[in-house]
């Protein structure tokens, strides 16, 4: 501090008249525009059946999405001068239960704030960003999420679907592509940190990469260091040809003194090769995982892809794959099921992301470690009848836990949204809510002294749709039925097999149909029927008596149709209705009710029966 | 409730009347602010072997969007808001968040004629009535620090010396064809803090700070400045029968002259002030008395002496200031690091003691800042100032200061010097007095003009020495020397991307005794401390400067103290610090 004086109003912009007040010129630096939507989502569910432990509520009226989605989303998107681009989105929600303070819901923001640039110069293109929860994808084994779905019903809507020119074009769509686009997040990873990605360097080089924190392998303490890194650096030689390398790092303190650290690390080389009717995708690499506990050492994994073109008769796509149980990530696209405590538990940062991990039974094309196997998926076209399905025989590398889990293609969202991203709850405390899933664990009998299985777990897995799409008096109408079966055993088998061999067999089937009733209108209609059947190596229930796993059969005496079993003998059903209307531009209204039941007669208090509505307004602007 | 109200209704008037619009395309709304990731990554240097129990390393940080929207309803008329979006890195889905307003406030003027305020306010009078002194650390010439520095200003709205008030504020002037040129006038009221509820039974009152200015410019060489502040309590707005009243009273004429190659400016400055405590309301209808009365005067007399050119400044005068005078408005402090904790490592050791503040927490820890206008006294800490530790306005002090700056015409160099020496007005707790001697100089070398270079090569260096001296018998006697020095380097390696590197050091040695005071001010208790310590802070980084305010800054620090025949145990630390800030 200067020990001598100057005169009270020196300031940089001395005005010409005395204020004591501070003088500020008009200057806009920043371009802004902002963008967004507004989702009303009322929802009622009557419950006739509960868990025994249920408070005795049995009728639920809310609004707003129970999975933490806005109900008013405003984007801010923003440029400045130096073209440097910010960003924010901002979520309203209100519970619409009146005036009470009680339910005065925060401001806060959805995923967070960016900020980010390029640099242009003769030698490339150079990104960066930095900031609150951005979607970052690289490949398969580091950084990866499935962007689209193309094997589901499509009967439930998510926040994220886009709304169409007209209603009824949600289900062309997925009748012409097979694809549902649900936005940039399914397809990615979040994270926060700073991102970096440089484009059209010389001899066609590209890298970008990431160096900050996922939701995933984090610290005990908010404050304790837990960083994922990520890089890729690829090279295409040719417009059908690519090669890639990728490197992941993740860390983190697992002791309040950073004495510990928790950490994996993944290197991967990636190729794809493009011929005239053929395409290779080609991924391997090898990780590392070590915890103060343990170090599991070395392990390698391979994913292979070939894929025929789809001009081709009956266009094939081969995909191998090979994980092994030290190959540990939670950001690809693969479930780790070897390392529970990579999946946070610190409140706020993502305990709401733990995907099923004790082997879990996964339909095609969702990778698992401490896994191999084979698949293979076609598809046909029938005149207006498309068929496509995929066979599925996949193996354990090593023995793991004593347990299995499944995850229900019938009444996912139904069972998740009674209790919201809870884990192990119901009257057995086998389920587990997702993000817009359950899936439910199953103990096994046979185990080792250490309590690990006694053998390796085989599984198979069968997928088959059907599509189609016709007029009824000049209206499009379509339906699509989806079988999937899904079977865990203990030893190999070609094609799976439903019977007391089997661990645990699952197998669902919906069908959808919707109908153009206007250019503004479409209507819905929605059944699902899941079984779920286990054998004596798994759970028995507390029934006392043995019940049969086919009830028609049974009254049919066709004994070779069924048996009786007092282990898992669940069956989930679901039937469904629902609106599809066009209010204006960029404004829709959907109605969804539907029937549930999930019943278990061998356990006896798995029984949920009851009715939702659920009426969704959506303006985008 | 109200807030989220607040927030609401700031994003429907202002941001939803303007949706999908550029701000240019809308010229009744246009937007600026500041946006800014931080990241830091704070560990226990390698060499600190007497901490086992604090954690060893530990991150955080952010990243927050202040948007600014300005709202132009009408022509002269402006409404202000700052909306505040902060989210905490490594939170994800909502957690961690904040969004609130952060400054709101509406301005304009009336008939062409008045110019108002409202609201969030930004206030500055004279040094000794109302000014927000800089605080006491040595990093003005330190480019590798602006990014910590940018960031504790801006977070404690700390902006030209001013104070950020909530209030009320009008000016408007008068031009005159004969005997004075002009006369302007200026009023202010502010509530520097609210009633708040202490208790089930008790609430505190409100705070209030008002002001006004009157300014003549009498003819072209003489100018005369009023000032008046008063800080007081409403003690009807709560249930304590007690409050403060701090009025402040100020005169100044300014007379200059010169030709086209100097200029000479002098400065005559006095005024008073008053300070008591009044009862009122008081049980058994007891008439109204006051408490702790306290009334003290100052005096400066300047000599400015400019060269038109700009290559030099030289400054000398005198100033007394009664060891009474009591100025809420000009003698708040900035740093608190007495009632605030350190944010990084606040224990440490095994006896997980608090650790005591060092140059860098000062340097780069916002949180021991202060924002509120204080009625009493703040204590200091005399190593890091003994001399100024309210600028300017520092009671009990008597003493002549140099300034000078010399600046080359090809912008080579510029070099700064002051020397000020000071005597207290009357002893604290013996008749001796304090002799206070500073001495503080910098300059910075531009190497690229000096060499034709095109990319920058600057050489700064800075010093600050400070000496107190008691005599008297031994049990009073003190000295104090304390000495801050910095040498900082800033290579541009190619366009706009520089190699940072600095080096801060205080060292402070001898004795003091510091002051207790009760809740009135009054010294009640003197405590004398032994110094003897070093604090060092080396910093080396990048900077990626697109302009002033955009820039991406990553540095590392290695800091620490060492003490010598002290209670306290020495340590070290490190830092990894990545700042991106852009001005929106």
């Amino acid at each position: 501090m200067w020990g001598g004086s100057s005169f009270s109003q020196d300031t940089v912009n001395k005005p010409t008249t005395f204020s004591s007040n501070i003088l500020s010129f008009k200057n806009p630096s920043s371009s802004i525009s902002f963008t967004g939507y507004y989702r009303f989502l009322g929802f009622i569910r009557n419950q006739k059946e509960t868990f025994p432990n249920n408070s005795g509520k049995t009728l639920v009226i809310s609004s707003g999405d129970a999975y933490r989605e806005p109900m008013f989303l405003l984007k801010i998107n923003g440029k400045t001068r130096d073209n440097i681009t910010f960003g924010a989105d901002l979520m309203f929600n209100s519970l619409y239960k009146g005036p009470s303070e009680d339910f005065t819901q925060d401001l806060t923001l959805n995923l967070g704030l960016n900020l980010s640039t390029s640099v242009i110069t003769n030698h490339g293109k150079f990104n960066f960003k930095a900031g609150g929860v951005s979607w970052y994808r690289q490949s398969r084994l580091t950084v990866w999420g499935n962007k689209s779905f193309n094997r589901i019903s499509i009967f439930e809507r998510r926040p994220q679907t886009p709304l169409n020119q007209i209603p009824i074009n949600r289900y062309s769509k997925y009748y012409n592509s097979g694809l549902i686009d649900q936005g940039v997040r399914y397809g990615s990873r979040a994270f926060q940190g700073l991102f970096f990605q440089a484009s059209r360097l010389p001899y066609n080089f590209n890298i970008k990469g990431v160096i900050g924190k996922s939701n995933f392998n984090r610290s005990i303490i908010e404050k304790g260091d837990n960083f994922t890194g990520s890089f890729q650096i690829k090279i295409s030689p040719s417009a059908d040809l690519q090669f890639a390398y990728n490197h992941l790092y993740s860390w983190a303190d697992t002791d309040s003194l950073s004495e510990d650290r928790r950490g994996y690390f993944i290197n991967t080389f990636e190729l794809e090769k493009k011929w005239n009717k053929i395409q290779v995708q080609l991924e391997m690499g090898i990780g590392k995982y070590s915890d103060p506990i343990r170090s599991l050492g070395y392990g390698e994994s391979i994913l292979l892809n070939i894929k025929t073109a789809k001009s081709t008769k009956v266009p094939l796509n081969l995909q191998l794959y090979r994980v092994s149980p030290q190959f540990v990530n939670v950001t690809g696209n693969f479930l780790n099921t070897t390392i529970l405590e990579v999946f946070p538990n610190v409140e706020g940062v993502g305990t709401t992301v733990r995907t099923p991990y004790q082997s879990p039974m996964v339909g095609l094309g969702f990778p698992v470690n401490n896994r191999q196997g084979i698949s293979i998926n076609t598809d046909v076209i029938l005149g207006k009848l498309k068929l496509n399905g995929g066979i599925g025989i996949f193996a354990e590398i090593d023995t793991s836990y004593a347990a299995l889990s499944y995850i229900h293609n019938i009444n996912g969202q139904t069972l998740s949204r009674i209790y919201v991203f809870a884990q192990e709850w119901g009257p057995y405390n086998a389920l587990n809510s997702t993000y817009r899933g359950i899936f439910e664990t199953v103990n096994i009998s046979d185990t080792t002294s250490s309590g690990l299985a006694n053998f390796k777990k085989f599984f198979n897995t069968i997928e088959f749709q059907a599509k189609y799409n016709n007029k009824i008096f000049g209206k499009n109408y379509y339906i699509f039925s989806l079988m999937r079966l899904n079977t865990c055993q203990k030893k190999i088998n070609l094609i799976p097999q439903i019977g007391t061999q089997t661990l645990i067999s699952q197998l669902s089937t919906e069908i959808d149909f919707s109908v153009e009733l206007s250019e503004k209108a479409a209507l819905v209609l929605s059944y699902g029927i899941e079984k779920v059947l286990g054998n004596s190596s798994t759970d028995v229930g507390d029934s006392p008596e043995a019940t049969s796993t086919n009830t028609f059969f049974e009254s049919l005496g066709l004994d070779n149709f069924y048996r009786y079993t007092n282990s898992r003998n669940q069956k989930n059903t679901l039937f469904g209705f629902g609106l599809d209307y066009k209010i204006g531009q960029n404004a829709m209204v959907f109605f969804r009710h539907n029937q549930y039941r999930y019943f278990d007669p061998n356990f006896i208090e798995n029984h949920l029966k009851g009715r939702e509505s659920i009426l969704e307004i959506k303006i985008n602007f | 409730m109200k807030r989220n109200l607040l927030i609401l209704f700031v994003f429907f008037k202002f941001f939803l009347s303007c949706i999908s619009l550029h701000a240019q395309t809308n010229e009744n709304i246009w937007f600026d602010g500041l946006s800014r990731s931080y990241f830091a990554r704070d560990a226990i240097d390698k060499s600190v072997r007497d901490d086992t129990l604090s954690v060893k390393s530990t991150s955080n940080g952010y990243s927050m969007l202040d948007l600014n929207t300005h709202v132009n309803p009408i022509k002269n008329m402006e409404i202000f808001a700052q909306l505040r979006i902060r989210n905490s890195f490594g939170s994800f889905f909502g957690s961690g968040t904040q969004v609130n307003v952060r400054q709101l406030k509406a301005k304009g003027i009336i008939n062409n004629k008045i110019r108002f305020s409202i609201g969030d306010l930004f206030l500055k009078q004279s040094k000794f009535t109302l000014y927000n002194y800089d605080d006491e650390i040595l990093r003005d010439e330190n480019d590798i620090l602006k990014a910590y520095r940018d960031i504790i200003n801006y977070e404690n709205f700390y902006t030209e010396n001013r104070w950020r008030l909530h209030g009320i504020q009008t000016d408007f002037s008068f031009k005159f064809d004969r005997f004075v040129r002009n006369v302007g006038f200026d009023f202010f009221i502010t509530r520097p803090s609210g009633s708040r509820q202490i208790n089930e039974t008790t609430y505190s009152s409100d705070l209030l700070f008002s002001g006004s200015s009157i300014f003549s410019q009498i003819n072209k060489r003489i100018s005369l400045f009023g000032n008046y502040v008063n800080l007081f309590e409403e003690e009807s707005s709560g249930t304590k029968n007690i409050s403060v009243r701090n009025p402040v009273y100020d005169f100044s004429m300014l007379y200059h002259f010169g030709s086209n190659k100097y200029r000479v400016e002098q400065k005559i400055q006095t005024g008073f002030s008053r300070r008591y405590w009044l009862h009122s309301d008081l049980e058994n209808d007891m008439l109204d008395y006051t408490s702790n009365d306290t009334k003290g005067m100052y005096f400066e007399f300047n000599n400015k002496y400019l060269k038109n050119d700009s290559t030099l400044f030289l400054t000398i005068g005198y100033r007394y200031v009664d060891p009474n005078f009591r100025s809420a408005g000009a003698q708040t402090r900035r740093l608190d690091y007495f009632s605030n904790r350190n944010t990084i490592y606040p224990f440490y050791t095994n006896m997980s003691l608090i650790r005591p503040s060092s140059t860098f927490d000062l340097i780069s820890d916002e949180q021991l800042y202060n924002q509120n206008l204080s009625s009493v006294l703040m204590n200091f800490n005399p190593i890091y100032s003994n001399i100024l530790p309210y600028g300017d306005a520092t009671p009990n002090r008597n003493g002549v200061y140099f300034n000078g700056l010399i600046n080359n015409k090809k912008k080579i160099f510029v070099a700064k010097f002051n020397a000020s020496f000071y005597s207290e007005v009357i002893g604290q707790g013996t008749s001796e007095k304090r002799n206070f001697t500073l001495f503080k100089g910098n300059f910075k070398i531009n190497f690229h003009q000096l060499l034709n270079l095109e990319n920058e090569f600057i050489l700064s260096a800075s010093s600050v020495s400070e000496y107190t001296k008691r005599g008297g018998k031994e049990i009073s006697s003190l000295n104090l020397f304390s000495h801050q020095m910095n040498v900082s380097a800033n290579v541009e390696l190619v366009k706009k991307l520089f190699v940072q590197v600095s080096y801060n050091q205080i060292s402070a040695f001898g004795n003091e005794f510091l002051t207790q005071r009760d809740n009135f001010g009054n010294i009640n208790y003197f405590t004398s401390v032994q110094i003897d310590q070093k604090d060092h802070l080396l910093s080396s980084g990048l900077l990626y400067k697109i302009r002033d305010n955009v820039y991406a800054n990553i540095q590392y620090n290695l800091w620490g103290m060492k003490f010598a025949d002290q209670p306290y145990l020495d340590y070290n630390y490190n830092r990894f610090i990545l700042i991106l800030s852009v001005k929106l």
